[in-house]
């Protein structure tokens, strides 16, 4: 065997705990803001040393941030609604508790609040209020920026450094407030696949209005996409980033369903070939790859994609990553450096039906059915058939379906 | 900064598969030391010139020697207490996979810092020698030696290299 396979072999299923990424930022920022604070600390002394100063009290109580919304006048058409106003303030004021990620834990709410934008839209009256919060009793204190409509908080968001600054509401979701933040928003919707299998997207320029707000209707059974930026995406760019408002996030309760087939992990419908193992520093990311290539679009809301995926090694020394996006199976083929090497397109997913994906060059079909006993040999949850295969039984306790191939 | 949040998200996986060697299979040292290190860089983020998984990967190989050296003046923990990974597949990968940790366990830092940035990252001598701020001739009598006692350490299983 060779050095590295064994490395890579005993790295293979490791991956970092449930939570790892929530604590690197957690404890970066704090990190980060001691550090800004020790030098803050420093220099003051140093020009309280030199002036003859005597630095008696550090820091003012409540949070603040500097942040021109936080005392910017109110903009929109309703700027000039007192009555509103003082109801979005009441409202804003008696939600202290709602609409906050579970890491956002607030601890100082004691600083003023300020509508800066009220606005009539197509689902009604809408305002944006931003106020300096203190989080986790940290010293430093961040801008929280939030909609209220319909006499309701309905997001929030809190600025760690880079805001989406996206808001929707509306009984059906389809109206999206989206900040300018110094740039242009660009929106699309309806993406089309044409007859080489590629989509392409028209993009159109969010009108801003006054305070920098530009107000969208689209549906969300026509997959908006946003972007911010000085120019709109070409018709088949797919890299671009999008902006994901926190309606986009996976919601934060005891139980959430599996999105797509109802179940999570990665299955492998084949074994690796003696003294192979998976690439290790190269991980297969089908679905950047598949977007380079303009056949899948922009995966913005958590649950666009299923928590499942198939991989399987292929007899002509190939392997195969397969996913689910927007109720259809895609795919990617790699070789075994890791290169991206071929797509794979299937059709749509059917819960409680296995997938089944016909691989090009006479490698075999991939059936998949999570908690099933799969092929002859009653593999479990995946098995490649091989090339030629009519038949495939398909066993879920007792009961066995056959599913035919082609 | 979405960009290293999503650099965090993205390469924490492949970066705690080099941590874990480096750490000669202790995960939960491992992901002690990458988590030090990524914190370590989001205040210097912007000012990173470099790739920052080079730079991360730089990071770790010295964390993970400080700690061998600060560790050395204690007792070491018998690496049974040492977790390691779920292998699944066939027997005799769980077999290797646990032989090599076990054995790069016994080198000294150094020589398994060589071996793991050569070998499992792919650094060529030069780059493993400024990674470890080395000299070359240390880089490759480091990796002679290392592969030497691999070979000694893993007993009859047959482990070949490039």
């Amino acid at each position: 065997m060779e050095l590295k396979d064994a490395m890579e072999a005993a790295t293979a299923d490791l991956d970092v705990r449930p939570g790892f990424v929530g604590d690197v930022m957690t404890g970066a920022r704090r990190r980060h803001t001691r550090r800004l604070l020790a030098v803050t600390a420093v220099v003051a002394l140093l020009a309280g040393v030199t002036t003859g100063v005597v630095l008696t009290r550090p820091s003012p109580d409540q949070p603040t941030t500097g942040d021109a919304r936080l005392t910017a006048a109110t903009s929109g058409d309703l700027s000039g609604d007192s009555e509103f106003i003082e109801q979005t303030l009441t409202v804003w004021n008696n939600a202290q508790k709602q609409g906050w990620r579970s890491y956002d834990k607030v601890t100082d709410f004691t600083a003023p609040s300020n509508v800066f934008w009220a606005a009539n839209t197509p689902s009604g009256p809408a305002a944006l209020v931003a106020q300096a919060v203190r989080i986790n009793d940290q010293p430093e204190s961040h801008t929280v920026v939030g909609l209220v409509a319909g006499g309701a908080l309905v997001q929030r968001e809190v600025d760690y450094g880079q805001q989406a600054g996206l808001f929707r509401f509306g009984p059906d979701n389809s109206t999206y407030v989206a900040l300018g933040l110094g740039s242009e928003v660009y929106w699309s919707v309806n993406p089309v696949r044409g007859p080489d299998r590629r989509l392409t997207r028209t993009w159109q320029r969010a009108e801003m209005g006054p305070g920098g707000v530009a107000v969208v209707t689209a549906k969300p059974s026509e997959r908006p996409v946003f972007v911010r930026g000085s120019s709109p995406p070409a018709a088949g760019d797919f890299t671009r980033e999008p902006l994901r408002g926190e309606f986009d996030s996976r919601p934060e309760r005891a139980f959430v369903p599996h999105p797509g087939l109802g179940w999570s992990g990665q299955e492998c419908a084949s074994d690796a070939p003696s003294g192979v193992t998976w690439p290790g520093m190269k991980p297969a990311s089908p679905q950047s790859d598949l977007q380079k290539a303009a056949l899948l679009d922009y995966l913005v809301a958590w649950d666009v994609t299923g928590d499942w995926s198939v991989c399987a090694w292929l007899p002509d020394g190939r392997y195969a990553m397969v996913f689910e996006a927007y109720g259809e199976v895609y795919g990617g083929i790699y070789r075994q450096d890791g290169a991206f090497n071929a797509h794979l397109l299937g059709g749509p997913t059917v819960k409680g039906s296995p997938v089944v994906l016909v691989l090009p060059d006479g490698q075999g079909t991939l059936v998949a059915d999570f908690e099933a006993r799969i092929g002859p040999q009653e593999r479990p949850h995946a098995w490649l058939a091989p090339a030629g295969t009519k038949e495939v039984p398909v066993r879920h306790g007792d009961a066995t379906k056959v599913v035919q191939l082609g | 900064m979405q960009d290293f949040e999503d650099f965090v998200a993205l390469r924490s996986q492949a970066l705690l598969r080099t941590a874990y060697l480096l750490c000669g299979g202790d995960k939960g040292a491992a992901e002690d030391i990458l988590q030090d290190v990524l914190m370590g860089m989001y205040g210097k983020w912007r000012r990173i010139k470099t790739s920052p998984e080079a730079y991360a990967r730089k990071a770790l190989a010295n964390t993970a020697a400080n700690r061998w050296r600060r560790r050395s003046r204690k007792p070491e923990a018998p690496f049974e207490q040492a977790v390691t990974p779920t292998t699944t597949g066939h027997e005799q990968q769980v077999v290797d996979a646990d032989s090599v940790v076990r054995a790069l366990a016994q080198l000294p830092n150094k020589m398994r810092a060589v071996l793991v940035l050569r070998f499992f990252d792919d650094l060529s001598e030069a780059d493993t020698a400024r990674t470890l701020g080395c000299g070359l001739g240390t880089v490759k009598s480091q990796t002679s030696r290392g592969l030497a006692r691999m070979r000694e350490l893993m007993g009859e299983q047959v482990l070949t290299w490039n």
